[in-house]
């Protein structure tokens, strides 16, 4: 299974910029947290730095199984991952308003298993779209897709989660666009959402998430209450002009201003020490992260793999330009962390297996 | 990609380009955004972010010290505790306002009303709440702000004033509180700032006040410091020393509290206008002002029936009676109009125009000259002699003494004392002048209404033989760079007296005290008292009657005595006026308790005590007003 030719058809420069990312994150996490008051959060960039070696751990064994056989496997992982899902409902743990974690006794640590759903979600949809052999993805087919995408976003949504769930649908629509859905159906479906989304407005969305989306239209409504977040992420990010106030010198991130700075906002605290610059680099990191796993799409050996590798790809890309827009206050706070250099062991571990899937494909793109 | 239909290969590899392509975008626009909001919009960003960990935290200067003229110390500086609330760090107002009031037992609508009064300064001023915690309270928002549940409320130590002698010379010295709305408006002051509200406070309040600093300190997300990043230390106000003499200010007051009269002492020193001593009676703790006056007190200070806030010496203003003579005289010798041989005929009264006017001695005075109609406060010598010079010619020599007019005192507010001319009186109350009406104003009454001051200052002008002064408070001032003599404003202005027109007056002033006059009561034996008694009338005869339901306190005369000595080369002049003491002479043994205190301290003995008198039967001064009392 592990031969030359593997070693030598992995993507090295995709593993590169993957871990730089990595050791990016850490370093801004012992930025914002290395002297902080209590031991335990002054630890936190080495839980992050364990929880590095446990997601290389996964990126291995990601890569070491063929991805078709792991297909194969699809609804079993699925169905497993759905009643971890029901699991946690039920006996989770409680950590900030959600009850979304189980304890994993091993490790001393706690998992967020609503993170490896996607993965499942994109193994079990991109085997579903793959053996569709008509010309163009047939509506029974992109229902069934729906469907199952459906059960594990409503579980997600009532942990409640509404960031998680919702990377779970550029997975659908990444997949589903690249297996040939019409254009016209995507247009119904925006038509859908245009209408449907006063009724949501009023009945969906919860008061606390209303208030989200208003206050980020007018965040000054209410600068110290709704509205806080979101003026001191874009004021973070603002300060730190072209190059950067230094490592460890922003005072916006040092000085608490900025709240959940090692996780969520990390990008924030990135771009108030390292300026624009910084941001640049990170950004360009980002992009040809994406760049070289679409490159992989096109050269995967067959449908699977490209619609596996879209896949994951489209989460992953959501949640990166998602996470950055946030973080500079152009789209409305929501707790999604920044993959690979968020602070948070289950969203690392996710990240670096779903690359394992998509190097999976890459290295096997010769392969019968 | 080895399945698949060739179609269906190349609708996916556009597909990916498409997606590339979007994702593309999606980055440059990002890039773009931080482009902006970082290098093109940095500065705006990066005052906001210092704005968040910036303090400014003013350090109130200490107000210049005050001392008497022989450096002893009259207002100083203490520390008091402040606390306020920092309505940028608190994150809940309301929550903050309640906890500040529960932990230090203040009502809960006396601290809205502070914050809501202030809600226009900016956000990073700290608003006082409270101005001068007891360490009680300062202990309960200490011990609460560690459980981090108060990160907008500061505790700040400030120099707050003191005033070592409660309310003695409270008047001339006055009061500091806080700035209000109209002052702020009117000067480039700060909210918050303390400022002199009466007296000296207020007069000399810009020297005094000095340079407040600024201590700049860097703050986290709850407040608090994590280090400071610079501070400039205030400037201490200006020190004043002052022209008054704490022993004679202390005498003077001593008088009216053991005599028990309200009233006013103004005491100068004739020969530069100096004022050595300037009570008014009763008098209130200035002490209570300086951090923030509590209702009650404030409440009670403005409803006393005994006014103790007015300023009675430079405010009040009241008859002089018979005091007023001395400027009927010296217009008649100096218009050459009489001699000081002039003599004239008391036989109880005199008629003039169709009229009696009574003397106050039935019986008469029979004949007298200028001196003894002085010294037995002779009414009909006046009347005639009044209505022989005429009103111009009184107005222009009681302006001349200094009696008309304001006298130009360093401090705020004073009252302009009237001495009527016939203009004067046409444009007051449109009423031509009536010969009569000299009459009345020959002795002191009628229109006639001035403050002890300016009958001060108009005995220091006849002791120094014309020299009017401008009365002044101010000796010296250090502005931290050693004391400097504060130059008088003029050296005296006004035409010497004649030397027969000054010997006649200090003559028959002299007599008062030391001959057969009614000032017997401040002799001095060595010391040659020169003085005058007076009683101002508080209602005539008819409205006595219509008077009913007041005490009889509040239906008697008032008393002056205004003074100088020695009678030779006068070194100290001034007067007493006694509310409601009935006659002159009651005024006069305060004005000697003042003199002998003068005279001892100067000599450097000990000082006299005194002894509280024998009380004034209140029954007899009932009578006494029903009866024929006519001024002295």
């Amino acid at each position: 299974m592990f031969d030359r030719r593997f070693y030598l058809h992995l993507d090295w420069p995709l593993v590169a910029a993957m871990y730089a990312l990595c050791v990016v994150g850490v370093l801004m996490i012992y930025s914002t947290t290395g002297d902080a008051a209590s031991a335990a959060k002054a630890r936190l960039f080495l839980v992050q730095i364990y929880a590095i070696l446990i997601g290389t751990a996964a990126f291995v064994i990601c890569l070491s199984v063929d991805y078709r056989s792991l297909a194969d496997r699809a609804h079993v992982l699925y169905a497993i991952l759905i009643g971890i899902l029901v699991y946690v409902l039920v006996f989770g743990v409680v950590r900030g308003g959600g009850r979304r974690w189980i304890p994993l006794p091993l490790f001393n640590l706690q998992l967020q298993p609503s993170e490896f759903v996607k993965l499942a979600l994109a193994i079990l949809l991109a085997r579903l779209f793959a053996a569709n052999q008509t010309r163009l993805l047939s509506t029974g087919n992109l229902l069934a897709g729906g469907l199952l995408t459906g059960v594990p976003l409503l579980l997600i949504m009532a942990q409640p989660d509404l960031g998680t769930a919702l990377t779970l649908v550029p997975v659908l629509l990444g997949i589903a666009y690249l297996a040939g859905m019409r254009l016209r159906v995507a247009g119904v479906l925006l038509a859908l959402a245009i209408v449907t989304a006063p009724i949501v407005w009023n009945y969906g969305l919860k008061d606390y998430q209303k208030a989200r989306v208003v206050t980020f239209l007018d965040p000054w409504r209410d600068p110290r209450g709704k509205g806080y977040q979101q003026i001191q992420a874009q004021i973070t990010v603002g300060a730190g002009g072209l190059w950067g106030q230094g490592f460890r010198k922003g005072t916006q991130g040092q000085l608490s201003f900025l709240p959940v700075s090692h996780n969520d906002f990390i990008f924030s605290v990135l771009a108030e020490e390292h300026g624009f610059v910084g941001v640049l680099g990170v950004l360009g990191l980002y992009l040809f992260i994406v760049a070289r796993s679409l490159d992989t799409a096109r050269r995967a050996r067959d449908r699977l793999g490209t619609y596996l590798v879209v896949g994951v790809l489209s989460s992953f890309t959501f949640q990166v330009l998602y996470n950055i827009s946030m973080s500079a206050g152009l789209a409305p706070v929501k707790g999604l962390p920044l993959p690979l250099m968020s602070y948070g062991g289950s969203s690392l571990i996710a990240t670096l297996a779903g690359f394992g899937l998509i190097l999976n494909v890459r290295m096997r793109r010769f392969t019968n | 990609m080895v399945t698949g239909t060739a179609d269906g290969r190349r609708r996916t590899s556009l597909r990916l380009t498409v997606f590339s392509v979007v994702v593309s975008v999606c980055f440059g626009a990002l890039g773009v955004s931080f482009w902006y909001i970082q290098v093109l919009n940095n500065q705006t960003y990066r005052e906001m972010a210092e704005a968040n960990t910036e303090r400014r935290l003013p350090l109130r200067a200490p107000r210049g010290i005050l001392f008497d003229r022989k450096d002893r110390v009259l207002v100083e500086n203490r520390d008091a505790y402040t606390i306020s609330i920092l309505r940028e760090h608190s994150e809940n107002l309301e929550q903050t306002m309640q906890l500040v009031a529960a932990a230090t037992g203040v009502a809960e609508s006396r601290v809205r009303d502070t914050v809501a009064r202030h809600m226009s300064t900016p956000r990073y001023q700290p608003i006082v709440v409270i101005e001068d915690a007891s360490l009680a309270q300062v202990a309960a928002v200490l011990a609460r702000r560690l459980d981090r549940e108060l990160p907008g409320v500061v505790v700040q130590r400030v120099p707050t004033r003191r005033y070592p002698s409660g309310g003695l010379a409270a008047h001339l010295l006055g009061y500091v509180s806080e700035i209000s709305e109209a002052q702020m408006a009117s000067g480039k002051l700060a909210s918050g700032s303390m400022v002199g509200q009466s007296g000296i406070e207020k007069a000399y309040n810009k020297p005094l006040m000095g340079t407040d600093g600024e201590r700049r300190v860097m703050v986290n997300n709850v407040g608090r410091e994590i280090t400071a990043l610079a501070e400039l230390p205030p400037v201490e106000g200006h020190r004043i020393r002052l022209t008054i003499d704490y022993d004679l200010q202390q005498a003077a007051e001593d008088a009216f509290r053991v005599s028990g009269y309200s009233g006013a002492a103004v005491v100068l020193d004739p020969r530069n206008g100096e004022i050595l001593a300037l009570a008014s009676v009763p008098s209130y703790d200035p002490n209570a002002f300086a951090a923030g006056i509590d209702p009650a007190t404030w409440k009670q200070l403005t409803s006393d029936r005994l006014r103790p806030l007015q300023n009675r010496a430079t405010q009040g203003r009241y008859s002089p009676g018979s005091t007023f003579k001395v400027v009927v005289a010296t217009a008649a010798l100096e218009e050459g109009i009489i001699t000081p041989d002039f003599k004239v005929t008391c036989h109880g009264g005199a008629i003039f125009f169709n009229r009696f006017f009574q003397c106050h001695l039935k019986s008469g005075h029979g004949t007298v000259d200028l001196r003894h109609a002085i010294e037995q406060s002779c009414n009909t010598y006046f009347y005639t002699v009044g209505n022989m010079v005429g009103i111009d010619k009184i107005h222009k020599w009681a302006e001349v003494l200094g009696l008309a007019g304001k006298t130009g005192i360093d401090l705020p507010n004073e009252a302009e004392s009237i001495v009527p001319s016939p203009q004067w009186k046409r444009a007051r109350t449109g009423e031509r002048w009536y010969s009569g009406d000299t009459i009345s104003v020959a002795i002191g009454q009628g229109l006639v209404s001035v403050t002890p001051l300016a009958l001060a200052l108009t005995y220091a002008t006849v002791a120094n033989g014309g020299h009017r002064m401008t009365p002044r408070m101010v000796r010296a001032v250090d502005d931290g760079s050693g004391w400097k003599t504060v130059p008088p404003a003029d050296a005296g202005v006004g035409p010497a007296l004649k030397p027969e027109t000054v010997a006649a007056l200090h003559d028959g002033l002299y007599l008062v005290v030391n001959g057969n006059g009614t000032g017997g009561r401040a002799r001095l034996i060595g010391y040659d008292v020169a003085g005058k008694t007076g009683t101002a009338q508080v209602i005539s005869l008819q409205g006595a009657r219509q008077a009913a339901g007041r005490t009889d306190m509040d239906l008697r005369d008032h008393g002056w005595f205004a003074f100088f000595a020695p009678r030779d080369n006068p070194e100290v002049a001034g007067v007493v006026f006694a509310e409601h003491a009935l006659h002159g002479s009651y005024a006069a043994p305060l004005a000697r308790h003042i003199i002998e205190t003068y005279f001892a301290s100067k000599a450097g003995r000990p000082l006299p005590v005194l002894a509280p008198p024998a009380p004034v039967p209140v029954k007899a001064a009932a009578q006494g007003v029903a009866g024929q009392d006519r001024p002295h």
